[in-house]
Order: structure tokens, then sequence, then C-alpha cells
């Protein structure tokens, strides 16, 4: 007996830690608000992406988002008609079924030709922005951010009201994946405008691995580039680091609620490996760059 | 009595001004070599190159911030005499007496250059294919060049007096302004205007007059005309860097007879303002180097393995087999320069160097593509180690037996 109390206690001691780690925040899937998934990295074809898409159409039994998000390397390898198939519509059929819409981003295995595939609903178009409900979505081709693409961006940011401001591109500007990490010439161009515009949240992938940052100048980071692709072990965590996830494939659920923004991340096997809430920071009382 | 003593503590001071002059001078000196040492050898690029990887990889948000901030003045403004120059050694070495002159000695260079391009580009394309990495496809013209002053430089210390050293100057020539050609109206900018042409004309008619009414002072020229002709480049969307190339061939200037590269005396008003440009060109590069070269070392990926097989192996294949092919066709190669020399040569021509960045900062903007473009510009340095090794293995030159 008392054996067994010193093993319940020791399990307990350790499994702290883990519990403390991911705050089990509930999505309240709301009827009126903007819900969507993302994800990253995740055109292999292989089984750990369909493993994802499958989760992912579970998942929306009690989570009903019509968006889905792609951070980019959305095809890898050889990208004809046949691997659109194989890595993209088979995998998430269930979810194409249900009238999902995929938006992408062009990653580096993506073919430039791939903005005009109907499925990934980018009008042709490298970068592209798009509103849903309260939130009005940025998305950037990171491979090489042109003089034209950044003045377009400033001003889609100008002229943009809504109460969500949010990016998504491939190349993380905050990253502790050991393989790429930050993008810091990236970031020297594009965060004075992320922040002087008041974007809320950045996704990007690239880095096969999850992370969610602390804040910076204002704005929550996340690398969700394990959708398909994975690098176990690779993060390696830094004062930057609020959460992380690289032991297996991983996809988002994401939430607008008013002022908030719920997130779960999930493994492949469906396990809760991070969650939270953002709050939505007016761009007046943010901290000063 | 304060005369006297101040006698007495004199001496002890004035030994103490001449040791500290003495100290100075010698330290003058040796800062003047050093210099000296650094502008002859071609090393302002190496140098400014090396720190910026160093503060790249240890301080990156201070290094990128002020590189973006310098960007626009060094490689669009400052690149312009580096250019200028370049159009300079080339117009002057082809004048009757330079080294260049004949076009018998162009003809081999420029199926061997033909060859480089072809093999360079080839491969990197395969790279591509086989890579599946459609986005790096506008980088290519990156494996058409040559930095030719480190080929020079680098064959002039291995192969010295060699007829292998102008036939390497010719091939990387050919190449480079085969690169510059595609490279220049691919410039990446805002919006691009028409009207630029009639500036440039304006430009050119405004150095023939100067010409013409005999001014042999070389800055006018290059502030008048050249602004003129920069700001037409800008205007209608081609690389400002190459806008003093027109003017060039209208600037006062001695006429050559030695290597393209080597420095002339500094021996009359038009000599002493062409030392004053290439020292200040030599400022331009060292910032060139500094502004460009700065990437983090796990930026590598698939284009830089790209660049690195295409410089490194696909031009120097190139050059091989289009000398093979010039060879079939009748040409004759320069005397006392074959296989084994060629070799050499088609090696110390791999690094693409200063060049390559040029074009890569002018094909690519920020962003993964260029940075992982630079790691393998910066490791095609690489081929002048391997063309030292071979120089070495074969006996050739300074290590001949």
């Amino acid at each position: 007996m008392r054996r067994r109390l010193l093993v319940v206690s020791l399990l307990l001691v350790l499994a702290r830690p883990f519990a403390s780690a991911v705050p089990d925040t509930a999505l309240p899937a709301r009827a009126d608000s903007l819900k969507f998934g993302v994800i990253g990295d995740n055109g292999t074809g292989d089984r750990p992406e369909y493993d994802v898409g499958q989760q992912m159409a579970a998942a929306r039994t009690q989570f009903p988002f019509t968006l889905v998000i792609m951070l980019g390397d959305n095809l890898y390898g050889r990208q004809d008609t046949q691997d659109f198939a194989a890595k993209f519509e088979q995998p998430y059929a269930a979810l194409l079924g249900q009238g999902v819409r995929f938006r992408a981003s062009l990653g580096n295995h993506d073919n430039q030709r791939n903005r005009f595939y109907p499925g990934f609903n980018m009008g042709g178009e490298r970068y592209y922005s798009y509103a849903d409900k309260n939130a009005r979505f940025f998305v950037l081709d990171s491979n090489q951010m042109d003089p034209r693409q950044l003045a377009w961006l400033e001003g889609a940011l100008k002229q943009s009201s809504d109460p969500w401001k949010i990016c998504y591109f491939h190349h993380p500007l905050y990253s502790d994946g050991g393989r790429h990490g930050s993008e810091v010439e990236l970031r020297v161009v594009l965060e004075p405008l992320l922040t002087k515009y008041g974007v809320n949240v950045v996704f990007s992938g690239h880095d096969h691995v999850y992370e969610r940052t602390k804040p910076q100048r204002g704005i929550t980071y996340f690398v969700a580039g394990s959708s398909g692709e994975l690098r176990k072990g690779d993060v390696k965590p830094s004062a930057l680091t609020a959460a992380y996830f690289d032991q297996d494939q991983a996809f988002m659920l994401v939430e607008i609620a008013g002022d908030d923004m719920f997130f779960q991340t999930r493994s492949r096997t469906g396990r809760i490996v991070d969650s939270g809430i953002v709050h939505r920071q007016p761009l007046d009382i943010r901290e000063a760059p | 009595m304060n005369h006297h003593h101040a006698a007495v503590h004199s001496r002890p001071y004035a030994g103490h001004v001449h040791h500290a002059r003495r100290e100075r001078g010698t330290l003058t000196r040796t800062i003047h070599r050093i210099f000296r040492f650094v502008i002859d050898r071609y090393l302002a690029l190496p140098i400014g190159a090396a720190v910026a990887l160093v503060w790249a990889n240890t301080a990156p948000d201070a290094y990128f911030t002020t590189a973006h901030r310098l960007a626009f003045v060094v490689n669009e403004v400052g690149m312009a005499f580096f250019f200028a120059l370049l159009a300079q050694e080339v117009v002057d070495a082809m004048m009757p007496g330079g080294s260049l002159h004949s076009w018998r000695r162009w003809t081999m260079p420029l199926v061997a250059a033909a060859g480089g391009i072809v093999g360079a580009v080839a491969v990197y394309w395969t790279y591509l294919y086989y890579g599946h990495e459609d986005v790096l496809s506008p980088a290519w013209p990156v494996a058409c060049a040559v930095d030719a002053a480190a080929t020079y430089y680098l064959l002039k210390a291995i192969l010295p007096r060699s007829a292998a050293i102008p036939f390497a100057l010719l091939v990387a020539i050919v190449t480079d302004a085969f690169g510059l050609f595609v490279v220049a109206p691919r410039y990446l900018v805002l919006e691009t205007r028409i009207g630029g042409a009639v500036l440039v004309m304006t430009a050119l008619a405004a150095a023939v007059v100067m010409r013409a009414m005999g001014v042999r002072a070389f800055w006018p020229y290059l502030v008048f005309c050249g602004a003129m002709s920069w700001l037409a480049f800008y205007w209608e969307g081609l690389h400002p860097a190459f806008a003093l190339i027109p003017i060039v061939p209208l600037l006062p200037h001695e006429r050559r007879t030695t290597d393209v590269f080597a420095n002339a005396p500094d021996d009359d008003a038009v000599h002493h303002a062409e030392h004053e440009w290439h020292l200040l060109v030599q400022a331009i590069v060292f910032l060139f180097g500094l502004v460009n070269a700065g990437v983090m070392l796990n930026d590598y990926d698939t284009g830089s393995w790209a660049v690195l097989t295409a410089q490194l192996v696909g031009r120097p294949a190139g050059i091989l087999a289009g000398v093979g092919f010039g060879l079939l066709a009748g040409l004759h190669l320069p005397k006392h320069v074959g296989w084994r020399e060629l070799l050499v040569v088609a090696l110390a021509a791999s690094a693409g160097f200063s060049i390559a960045l040029f074009f890569a900062t002018g094909l690519l903007a920020t962003g993964p593509v260029l940075a992982e473009t630079k790691v393998g510009i910066l490791a095609s340095a690489a081929g002048l180690l391997i063309a030292v090794s071979v120089a070495r293995a074969l006996h050739l030159g300074r290590y001949a037996r």
C-alpha cells in the first residue's frame, strides 16, 4: 500500500510540469465565431499527412471550422496532377467534401505555378489578402520579399480596419528550430510593418516542428511546420519559447471570438499538445518597438 | 633659472617626442604597407565578406539592420563605380597595344566562355529539376558569374607570366558580360517608367561635347553625365549599377599596354584621377562585401548546392568542353597553354564571388532564396583552393619541379 502510494505520488510529481505546460483551454466553438485550421509543411503524401487529415476531419465534428490556412510546402517533390491528388486532395478528402476552403501560401518546395491551382484558393497571386468575419488575413510569399510585395503589404495593412490582423507565410521570423531557426533578415524587413499596423498573430512553417513564442513586440508567432514533415527533437528552446512540440506531426485549431483568439495544437494522434488564448491588444497600448 | 629648468627637462621630453614621432612613423608605414597589401592583392572584398559573416552570425539583428540601410547606396550607387572601372579596364585593354586588342585572341576564349556558361546553367537547372525547387529558378544567371579579379590574381600567383592569364580574363569578361545583359533588365524595382533612353542619349551627348571641348578632368564626366545616366537606368527599371558603362568609352584615359588589372604608374592628371578611382572602388568593394556577404551559416539549402555544383563542376567542365569543341573547329590555344593549364584556368574561373553576389542581389529580393544562393556563392571560393591544389599536383607554374 505504501509502495503504491509512493509510485502514485511520484507519477503525480512527474506529471505536474507537463500538465502545467499544456493548459487545457477548450475551444468555445461559438456559433458566430471564426474557426479555422492551420497546417504547414504538409504535402508529403506519406502516412502521417493522411493521419493528420483524418484527425482534422474528426475534430471538425466537434469544432466545425470552414477554413484551413496552409503555411507553405503544400506539396513536396514532383508536382504533377497526380501529385495534387496524392498529396492534397486525398489526405484532406473528408474536409474538402464538407466544403472546407483551403487558403495556401507558397513555401520553398512549392512550384510557383501552384498559385493557380483552384484547391489552394490563391486567385493566381503569390501574395493576397482576404477577410473572414472579424479578421483579415495577409498571405505573403516569404521566399522573396520584393519591393512590390512590401509596398502591397503596407498598403493592405494600412487600409484594413478589421479588429484582427493575421499574417501567414512560410519562413518564420522567430523560431527555435535547430535546422533553420529565425529568418532574421526577413524579420528586419517585415517586423516594422507588422508592428506598425497592428498585426496580432503570425503563422509560419519551414521548421518541421510546432512552436509558440512569447509575444514579440505585441505579436504572437506560431511555427506549425510539422503537419506532414517532422524533424523530431529539433527545437532548441530559448527565452523566446512559450511552448513547443517536436515529437510527432501536429496541426492547429483556432477560434476567434471577439477580442480573444483560442487555439489548440493537436498531434496526429489527436492529443492536445498546446492550447491557450491570445487576447487582442489594441495597437495604442502595445509596448513600443 | 626657469630657463635652465626648462632646458634640463626639455631633453627627456624632446626624446619622448622624437621616440613618439618615430613610433608614429613606423605605425603609419605599417598601416600603409598593410593597406597597400590589401589593395594590391584584391583583399578588400574578402575582408568585407569575412567581417560580414562573423557579424551576421554573432549579432544578426544589428548586422541585417545595418546592411539594409546601406544596401541601396552601396549596391545601386557605389557599385556603378566598380562596374565603370571594370569597363574602363576592358576598354583600355581593347585599344591598340592592349592585351585584348586582337580579335583573334577572343575567338577561343569566346567558345570556352560559351561552354562554361552552358555547363554552369545546365548543371544549375538539372539540380533544380531533380530537387523540385522551382522557386530558385530566377537565380540561374548567378551561375554565369566569374570573379575576374580573383581569377586574375590567383593565376598570376600560380602561373606567373603564362598566356593562360589573358585567356582566363577573356573567358571571365565574356561570361560576366553575358550575365550582365541578363541581369540588368531583371532588376527588382517598385515601378518602371519610360523616357530613360532620352536621358541616356543626353548624358552621352554631354560626354561627347565635354570631350570635344578638351575637358581632361575625370570627375565632371562622372558627376554630370554619370548622374544623368544613373537616373535614366533607374527610371527605366534597369540595374543602375551598370549606368556608367556607356559613359566609360568617352572618358579621357591613357592607353595601357599591360595586364588588364595591373596598376599603371600615377604619373599624370588623368592617371591620378584613375588612381583615386581605384582607391574609391576598393572602399566600395569592401562595403559591398560587408553589406552583401553576411549570411547565417544555417541558411544553406538546395540553392546553395545548386550554385556550388554549377560553379565548381558545370563551369570548369563546360570550359574544357568548349575548348575541345574549339580545337575540333580549328581554333588554337595560346602558346604554352595545354590541357593541364586549362584545367587550372577552368577551376580558377569557378569562383563567382563578387560578380555572383552582385547578380544575386540584383535578381533576388530579400529572403531565404537569396540567402541560400549567397551561401553557395561564398562556398564557390573553394574553387580557388582547388585550382591551387591541382596546379600543385600537376607541378605547374610556380610548383614546377
